[in-house]
């Protein structure tokens, strides 16, 4: 019943383009990406049970690799899995030691990752373009209707790629290293193994779509790719979408972009209010809105 | 049959804490060890550390020969450990099918599918111990005894050449004691190795081949299980020695309305029955002890009276229920614990931390009681510097005593006072709770497993066990009537 | 000369950072709670500060007073409608309590930062020096607004210390932040306890956002730099070290001046960076650290 009603909402979004603006395609276009950002994001939180403060470093690593290389003439195509592989290859350095940390300390470390990225950049602004950023030549295509279709397709591929892995024999042993690391060991597993894989793979899609992103939009900058802000929108979106259900985040990444635009006449208030409901939905339904209509689900 | 885990030396050491010392044991396939102690003895320790959740100072473990004391705990795990947790701990998001699953999976990151051999298996476990049933729930809608069945399932899927269980039967009724002991005995049959840890060896007597007692981390004495339940040490160090009546003159009834009155008091820690249908009363100037062993609920009696923990029932307090009560509000009323953690501020001097006790008395009152309170515990008033933490166990639990008393309470709970202290230390505080009684009218609501030490100053006696009364009356009636069948 | 500038100004700064830095220190060890909206507690006083010495014509030592005042009602909202319903949640598990409140503090510190934005622009503001003139110490000119703002940054720590230490009430603080359980069996409200740490910890922030206006000017765009700053000062000094964050403040106050001078301001911030990640990853329980 339920991959029924998905289908066919499924069929709705792929025909937008038909009948739909440019302007409202671009929108949505930025919230697929932005939903990949947050299912990886989940992946790592709402299975291996650890928060990433920075998810922007990965996406940063992804977007600045795959700009640069296509500023010395390297092919789109081997810019995209470059920026893919130059985030997997950042965030292992991230974790190795960050994994052995405690509480608060792992969440720091993200987050000082962050900082450490963009300092970095506005350095070596000769290079990267500092703060006003880099520009990219190559774009994937020209025609809004074509970047949705591959942003789209991009999210679809991602979510039963998360989803399917989730729901594995390995996303099983990775749930149990998050929920309950000592149990886990008893039990024969190498949590920390199993926790770097996570992270492997939450930085590979973030990567991957961080280099997508970046050929959609023609430019990459610290205020877009290495935010802490943009980092914290991720975190809202895969809460307010439901921790734990990788479909959730997508949901809550729509809720967050979409609710965006349509305040945006709203000018600065705009992230104001964004802010308040996400600080609602935290405090009222913790749960988040996927969440929520699962959970009662389970308890039947 | 051989050899199949052999500890010799094992020490663990806590900061200046020595948890475990020295200990050295052996278990043969096919056998059942029961490992003994009372909170505090390290068993428990001793199994994280055959299992490498703790790492050993020194000392070595032997897997069917091979060392593993330094190894990972998953390491040990793959060698063929299985590890029995005491509080369940269940996957709460999967089925119970899936718990039992992912038991059997290999520590690989590439594995996609479980496989239909691997969801048979784990079927065929679930029904195995019981929970053919219920396999596609999930924990939170099952009872108490079904989630230490799956601990159960978990350790069968692994399959190991020993198995480390703690406290098998706490929280289980007789007719599902009987139930699991089948199983563990299963074990044997498998020719596995079986290391029971508890903290009641009449509970396990029946299932052991040895017993293995501990105390204060070191071994005490080995044997047959009941040549160990007589053994002089043993009964010492368990009970606080023989229990003999003490004449002393037998206080009249006292009659009205009890200073405090605990009736049908059940606490449900998540699933397990903690309390169940418990009634006390204490008048004033009485002094009452709860005898009882480990686990049996006296702190979590002791908890709900000072409103710390959620219950049903009803506790009364000069008349009025307590309910509604926040714990401050209990403490400041007259109900002083001091808990068996002691809660002392260790990074704070005796003197800081007796001062606390005593911030809602006023100045001048404050100060006399210091300084009264300072004569009964010498060894304090030597200490006042000091910082708490590097005091020894004895002048600790002598501050925590002082510094209740600090608050000029009209209830004075204890719990479990004299435990992994040393008789000379037991001496001193029973002589201050003496001159404690005879100096001020004070009422006391003492909790204790070492019956030696409960039973001289109290005019009651009540015995919990397995989270009930089970005998009440006076003192002199303890021993010729309960005393026996003690331990 | 150069090296006694440095030293008198990397002195105001150090002092400044540890004011904002030991109260948000003060929180973690008692409330457990990394408030990443220091920033903003920090930058609402010193908007009202300016405006009610400005706009409102009321001076700069009302303003300043205002400022302190409005400082500790931001502190208290953050409390109560951001930690605490998060703490005594059920329906959040005990273990993602930590994670909740870092969001909510997070999403709080925004929400101040658009509010204080929208009603205020986010140019830079400044608040007139309390004290005007200027002063000679061995050559180096100071103003002395810089002077007065590292003495009453001294103060506010001493009175601080001498609270914790010395009062009945702060050392109830202290057992708080030692055995919350055990405070509570003395018969005393821990809920009293925590209302108290954070009244402290908004005086704090507030008086340290007020005295930045007066010194080197903020705005709303500072937030997040504020709060980045105070956390790296408090993990370079140990989580829940009091004494460690004030080492720390100087240390990482020290760094940035030194560097500002010597290198160019642009990258006065890299330093104090490098130095978070050494420390985070050879010893990340910080100088001082209890955990």
């Amino acid at each position: 019943m339920r991959i029924l009603s998905a289908l066919v909402v499924l069929l709705a979004l792929a025909t937008l383009p038909f009948w739909v603006s440019g302007y409202i395609l671009g929108v949505l276009t930025i919230a697929y990406f932005f939903g990949v950002f947050a299912m990886s994001w989940d992946l790592l939180f709402g299975f291996a049970g650890e928060v990433n403060f920075g998810p922007t470093f990965l996406i940063g690593l992804g977007a600045y690799s795959a700009g640069l290389l296509d500023n010395h003439g390297v092919p789109v195509w081997l810019c995209v899995i470059a920026g893919a592989v130059a985030a997997v290859f950042g965030g292992l350095i991230l974790a190795v030691p960050a994994l052995r940390l405690r509480g608060p300390y792992f969440g720091l470390i993200t987050l000082v990752a962050v900082l450490v990225l963009q300092q970095v950049i506005v350095i070596f602004a000769g290079v990267t373009g500092g703060e006003i950023g880099l520009t990219i030549n190559d774009v994937l295509s020209l025609d809004p209707g074509y970047n949705y279709w591959l942003a789209l397709g991009f999210l679809l591929i991602s979510g039963i790629v998360l989803t399917l892995f989730s729901r594995s024999a390995a996303g099983l042993i990775l749930q149990a290293s998050g929920q309950d690391p000592i149990e886990a060991q008893v039990l024969g597993f190498n949590v920390v193994k199993h926790k770097l894989a996570a992270f492997a793979i939450s930085a590979l899609f973030s990567g991957l779509a961080g280099a997508m992103l970046v050929f959609y939009l023609g430019t990459a900058s610290v205020d877009t790719v290495v935010d802490i802000s943009v980092g914290v929108q991720i975190i809202i979106a895969a809460v307010l979408g439901g921790r734990r259900t990788i479909f959730g985040a997508v949901i809550g990444a729509l809720f967050l972009i979409i609710a965006g635009e349509i305040l945006r006449p709203l000018g600065q208030l705009s992230t104001f209010v964004v802010s308040a409901v996400a600080l609602g939905v935290i405090l009222f339904f913790p749960d988040g809105l996927v969440g929520y209509l699962l959970r009662r689900g389970e308890r039947a | 049959m051989k050899t199949l885990l052999e500890v010799a030396g094992l020490t663990k050491r806590f900061g200046g804490l020595v948890a475990v010392k020295d200990l050295g044991f052996a278990i043969r396939g096919g056998e059942i060890l029961g490992l003994i102690g009372p909170n505090g003895s390290g068993k428990s320790t001793a199994m994280k550390l055959i299992m490498g959740i703790e790492r050993a100072n020194a000392g070595s473990v032997r897997l069917a020969g091979e060392e593993i004391v330094s190894w990972p705990t998953h390491r040990i795990a793959r060698a063929g450990i299985g590890l029995v947790f005491q509080h369940s701990r269940p996957l709460h998001r999967q089925t119970v099918w899936e718990n039992i699953k992912l038991a059997l999976l290999p520590d690989s990151l590439l594995r996609l599918v479980a496989g239909r051999a691997v969801d048979e298996h784990a079927r065929l476990i679930g029904e195995r111990v019981g929970l053919g049933a219920v396999l596609d729930r999930h924990p939170a809608t099952l009872p108490f005894a079904d989630l230490r069945r799956m601990e159960l399932a978990k350790a069968i899927a692994r399959d190991p050449k020993v198995v480390l269980v703690d406290e098998p039967f706490a929280g289980l009724t007789l007719g599902e004691v009987e139930n699991f002991s089948a199983l563990i005995r299963s074990f044997r049959e498998e020719g596995k190795a079986v290391l029971l840890v508890d903290h009641n060896v009449k509970s396990v007597a029946a299932l052991v081949d040895r017993v293995l007692a501990m105390y204060l981390g070191e071994r005490i004495a080995e044997g047959p299980a009941e040549v160990v339940m007589r053994d002089p040490t043993v009964r010492r160090v368990y009970l606080g020695g023989a229990i003999g009546t003490h004449a002393r003159d037998i206080a009249p009834e006292k009659t009205g309305v009890p200073l405090l009155h605990v009736s049908d008091l059940s606490v449900l820690y998540g699933k397990a029955q903690a309390l169940e249908q418990v009634s006390l009363e204490v008048h004033e100037g009485e002094f009452v002890s709860v005898v009882g062993l480990n686990g049996a609920g006296k702190t979590t009696l002791f908890n709900a009276i000072s409103g710390l923990v959620p219950y049903r029932g009803r506790i009364n307090w000069e008349g009025t229920p307590l309910a509604g009560r926040t714990p401050g509000a209990i403490a400041r009323g007259g109900i002083v614990q001091c808990p068996e953690t002691r809660e002392l501020f260790g990074a704070m001097s005796v003197a800081e931390n007796l001062d606390l006790g005593g911030q809602h008395q006023k100045p001048t009152e404050r100060a006399e009681r210091l300084a009264w309170l300072l004569d009964l515990f010498p060894i304090l008033k030597a200490r006042r510097a000091q910082m708490a933490r590097t005091l020894s166990g004895g002048e600790q639990q002598m501050l925590a005593i002082a510094r209740a008393l600090m608050m000029n309470p009209r209830l004075l709970i204890l719990d479990e006072p004299t435990l992994g202290l040393a008789p000379v230390i037991l001496e001193q505080i029973s002589k201050a709770l003496e001159v404690l009684r005879q100096a001020t009218p004070i009422t006391v609501l003492l909790g204790e497993q070492n019956v030696t030490f409960a039973l001289p100053h109290a005019d009651r006696v009540y015995v919990l066990e397995h989270a009930r009364i089970i005998w009440q009356g006076p003192a002199s009636r303890f021993a010729e009537e309960a005393g026996a069948g003690y331990l | 000369m150069l090296a006694l500038q440095i030293l008198v100004d990397g002195f105001a700064i150090s002092t400044l950072y540890a004011l904002g830095a030991i109260g948000f220190s003060l929180i973690f060890g008692v409330s457990g709670v990394l408030n990443l909206s220091h920033g903003g507690i920090m930058v609402a006083a010193a908007v009202a500060a300016w405006f009610i010495a400005g706009p409102l014509g009321a001076g700069q030592y009302l303003g300043a007073l205002g400022g302190v005042s409005i400082g500790v009602v931001v502190a208290l909202v953050t409390y109560g409608v951001v930690v605490r319903p998060i703490q005594r949640s059920r329906a959040i598990p005990r273990d993602e309590t930590e994670i909740f409140v870092l969001t909510g503090t997070l999403l709080w510190g925004i929400m101040i930062q658009e509010a204080i934005a929208y009603f205020f622009s986010d140019s830079p503001i400044t608040v007139r020096p309390l004290i005007g003139g200027v002063v000679d110490i061995a050559g180096v000119r100071t103003p002395a607004n810089e002077i007065l703002t590292a003495v009453i940054c001294w103060i506010s720590i001493g009175l601080l210390w001498l609270l914790v230490n010395r009062t009945a009430v702060g050392k109830r603080l202290l057992a708080a932040s030692i055995n919350p359980r055990g405070l509570t069996l003395l018969g005393f409200e821990l809920s009293s306890v925590y209302l108290m740490v954070w009244v402290i910890y908004g005086v704090l922030a507030a008086i340290a956002g007020v005295l930045l206006a007066t010194f080197l000017g903020t705005s709303s765009n500072n937030i997040g730099v504020l709060t980045a700053s105070a956390f790296s000062i408090v993990v370079l000094g140990g989580l829940g070290s009091v004494s460690g964050s004030l080492i720390a403040a100087y240390i990482i106050g020290y760094l940035e001046t030194a560097t500002a001078y010597l290198l160019t301001p642009t990258l006065r911030t890299i330093p104090s960076l490098l130095l978070l990640v050494l420390v985070v990853y050879v010893r990340p329980q910080g100088l001082l650290g209890r955990r």
